[in-house]
């Protein structure tokens, strides 16, 4: 009966290759609006080439405006081009600090794209981070087996940790109507004072500061012999099941669903609670692998400042990305481009973190602006007299 | 003599002839020194990071350079390593980091690029090219403690303090030790935040001593807040990192200050002639040598009580110790017998507090 139902929807809605919400936006589209000789209508499907055509315009515009914002600062114009593309991409080094800064910032995108992929508003990233770096790091001070299998069994642990850490706001929301906005932002509050009562107590470090021991060399993520980390490996991985996930396997149907319509998807049967529930618990593991990547990949050991910034970072990336696992991967990606030219700026020509954030946030906003174009056809509307 | 055996000694007898070659080796860096600083907070955050800042032009005129810097590095390595590996790229070979939680990755860093200088202020990490550093802070908060006394009418100080670490229990223990110098009754009372910036939680604690009838609030947290609401409440205060008059003018009697450029130039040179030798278990650096001191002192101390606190400042420049024994814990239990000293390890293990300060245990 379900796959009947299923079907037919799938035969009377075009769902698009990206796999977004296609039945919210069918629903509203042909919409008009006008403003003086200005119509804007929602536009039934937007093709991919434009959707490309308009990232690129965005990037052009927002990296020509902070180039613009620069100059006028005093930045040498020839250069410019330079520390942002030669200087990130091109050098190695700096290549490699951009796939080490990416690799945790697919992940906690993803959790975020999910979660909002059944409007669900995960903001609680940060605690699931930190609960997936506490359960790793329990694994490694029991010396819980052996020690070729040390480093799956921390990520199993992480993932168990974070997902059950989603799972409070998830119920609270589900049983008892708790707005999960609320509960997700401030259960991260107890989730850093667990982390530091943990740290300045049982888990302190045999030199007495508050951090956990360093892990022991077969607890920590290496790289491949290529030189690509197994995190940048693990963040990819994630991203194509969640992308199978969601464009092809039946839960992916569900979750569109879920989210266009939760009324009707619970009136024609479908396990509304169940899906949110699933949706949210894979959201958590996926920032509490995060939390895992940063602990064990880059500092070696439970710290009290792994995870701060990723939250917001993790909901921009799902926002730019449009729920779309892909998306949010290279939306990553160009974040820690980002991050990296920025502090190249800082270093070289002692540009202040202030302007650095003002490039990001003008890049970022283009982007999100250029989204309106893409979803909303301009018309000009000649009267005749 | 099995084969393992031989190659266990035979390991030792290397990693013996290694360790002399460290030692006799003397540390250089290759091409002109040219340092640069990466700097945990804003430049401007009234505290912590600002004092490196403000050491910066004494440190500039030792290394004959611009000294250029990176501000609000977080203390995760993906952080901290592309501004210093980005520094090393174009020449530079003096990185001064300045956090605790630099310390892992500065060791990585300092291993991967051993022809570079590595400083450290805060960090818990040394080696052939890599100092951590710190300033005797338990030299100049005993000075406060005594402005305190002096500057308090009820005999009740108060403290705000970040976190129940050593480096912070050392300076409430020596704020109350110095305190009971001028007045043998003074109790402190300590409300730790649990965090270095959390200006909300520093109004809360503070506000609450001043309600309970303290009338002198010191500090060990990096915002100016508990001496901004003694302000406001008509009390005192003693301030941390820098001189905090500047944001309470009339609440703050006496400021432990960073006196960096005093310890780092030397260093600098040091590095420059090619003598620079890093200490072993990192720079501990007092009034004497440059790492923290006083600017004191506020009206509300007598000058009678300047003159004692002066004089007490001397005599640690002399090489009196602080802590020194006959020295009990609040519990009663011994620390430092009679006429005994404290030790450095003791200090950076400190978890007890003297008599007279009442705390969360």
């Amino acid at each position: 009966m379900r796959d009947d139902v299923s079907d037919a929807t799938r035969r009377a809605s075009p769902i698009d290759t990206a796999g977004n919400a296609v039945i919210a936006k069918a629903h509203a589209a042909g919409r008009q609006r006008r403003f003086g000789q200005i119509s804007i209508e929602v536009r039934r499907s937007a093709s991919f080439p434009l959707r490309l055509f308009a990232l690129a315009a965005a990037l052009v515009t927002g990296l020509g405006l902070s180039a613009f914002a620069l100059i006028l600062v005093g930045v040498p114009a020839e250069s410019l081009a330079d520390e942002f593309v030669s200087a990130t991409i091109l050098d190695p080094m700096n290549f490699k600090a951009v796939l080490v800064q990416a690799a945790p910032l697919i992940l906690v995108g993803l959790a975020a794209a999910m979660a909002f992929r059944v409007r669900f508003w995960n903001l609680g990233i940060e605690g699931q981070m930190i609960f997936g770096g506490v359960g790793a790091t329990l694994v490694s001070l029991l010396h819980l087996g052996p020690e070729w299998a040390r480093l799956p069994l921390m990520g199993l642990a992480a993932v168990t940790c974070g997902a059950l850490w989603a799972s409070i706001p998830a119920l609270l929301k589900l049983r008892l109507s708790v707005n999960e906005i609320i509960s997700t932002l401030l259960l991260n509050y107890v989730a850093y004072y667990v982390l530091l009562h943990l740290l300045y107590g049982a888990w302190k470090d045999e030199d007495g500061f508050p951090h956990s021991p360093a892990y022991a060399a077969s607890e920590l993520l290496p790289n491949l012999d290529s030189g690509v980390s197994v995190s940048l490996v693990l963040a990819g991985g994630m991203t194509l099941l969640m992308t199978y996930l969601v464009a092809r396997s039946r839960a992916g149907f569900y979750m569109r669903f879920v989210s266009a319509n939760p009324g009707v998807a619970r009136a024609l049967g479908l396990p509304v609670a169940n899906m949110v529930l699933f949706v949210v618990l894979v959201s958590g593991s996926l920032a509490a692998l995060a939390g895992f990547v940063v602990s064990s990949g880059q500092e070696g050991r439970l710290t009290q400042s792994f995870f701060p910034g990723y939250g917001v970072s993790g909901v921009l990336i799902g926002f730019l990305a449009r729920n779309n696992p892909v998306a949010a991967a290279v939306v990553a990606l160009l974040m820690s481009v980002l991050v990296i030219a920025g502090q190249n700026l800082q270093v070289f020509y002692g540009i202040p973190p202030s302007m650095v954030q003002l490039i990001q946030a003008v890049v970022v906003m283009s982007v999100a602006a250029s989204d309106f174009l893409v979803i909303h056809r301009v018309h000009w509307i000649r009267y005749r007299a | 003599m099995t084969r393992r055996k031989k190659a266990v000694i035979l390991t030792a007898a290397a990693s013996i002839f290694a360790a002399s070659l460290a030692s006799v080796a003397e540390f250089k860096v290759e091409g002109a020194p040219k340092a640069a600083i990466i700097l945990f907070g804003p430049k401007n955050d009234g505290g912590w990071s600002q004092a490196f800042e403000e050491a910066r032009p004494a440190l500039e005129k030792a290394l004959g350079a611009k000294i250029p810097m990176v501000e609000k590095v977080s203390e995760d390595s993906a952080s901290i390593s592309p501004p210093v590996e980005r520094f090393i790229q174009r020449g530079y070979n003096i990185i001064i980091g300045t956090a605790f939680g630099y310390s892992d990755t500065f060791k990585k860093l300092s291993e991967s690029y051993p022809k570079i200088a590595f400083l450290n202020a805060s960090g818990i990490t040394n080696g052939p090219n890599l100092e951590s550093f710190y300033g005797r802070t338990y030299q100049s908060q005993y000075l406060c403690g005594m402005a305190a006394a002096a500057a308090s009418k009820t005999g009740k100080l108060g403290f705000v303090a970040a976190n129940p670490l050593p480096v912070v229990n050392w300076t409430i223990n020596a704020y109350e030790l110095g305190a009971r110098t001028i007045n043998p009754d003074a109790t402190l009372t300590v409300v730790f935040t649990g965090s270095w910036n959390d200006p909300v939680k520093e109004r809360a604690a503070a506000s609450a001593l001043i309600d309970e009838g303290i009338d002198v609030i010191g500090q060990h947290v990096d915002t100016p807040t508990p001496q901004i609401v003694a302000q406001e409440r008509g009390v005192y205060g003693t301030g941390h990192h820098r001189d905090l008059t500047e944001f309470a003018p009339k609440a703050t009697q006496c400021s432990s200050v960073w006196t960096w450029a005093k310890f780092l130039a030397p260093e600098i040179e040091k590095i420059k002639a090619g003598s620079w030798e890093p200490a072993p278990y990192g720079a501990f650096p007092g009034i004497k040598e440059g790492g923290t001191d006083i600017a004191c002192c506020g009206p509300a101390v007598s000058a009678d009580n300047k003159k004692k606190i002066m004089a007490a400042r001397q005599s640690i420049i002399d090489g009196n110790p602080v802590f020194t024994g006959p020295l009990k814990d609040r519990d009663g239990k011994e620390r430092l017998a009679a006429n005994v000293a404290i030790t450095d390890p003791e200090l950076w293990t400190m978890d007890w507090f003297v008599p007279g300060v009442i705390s969360q245990k």
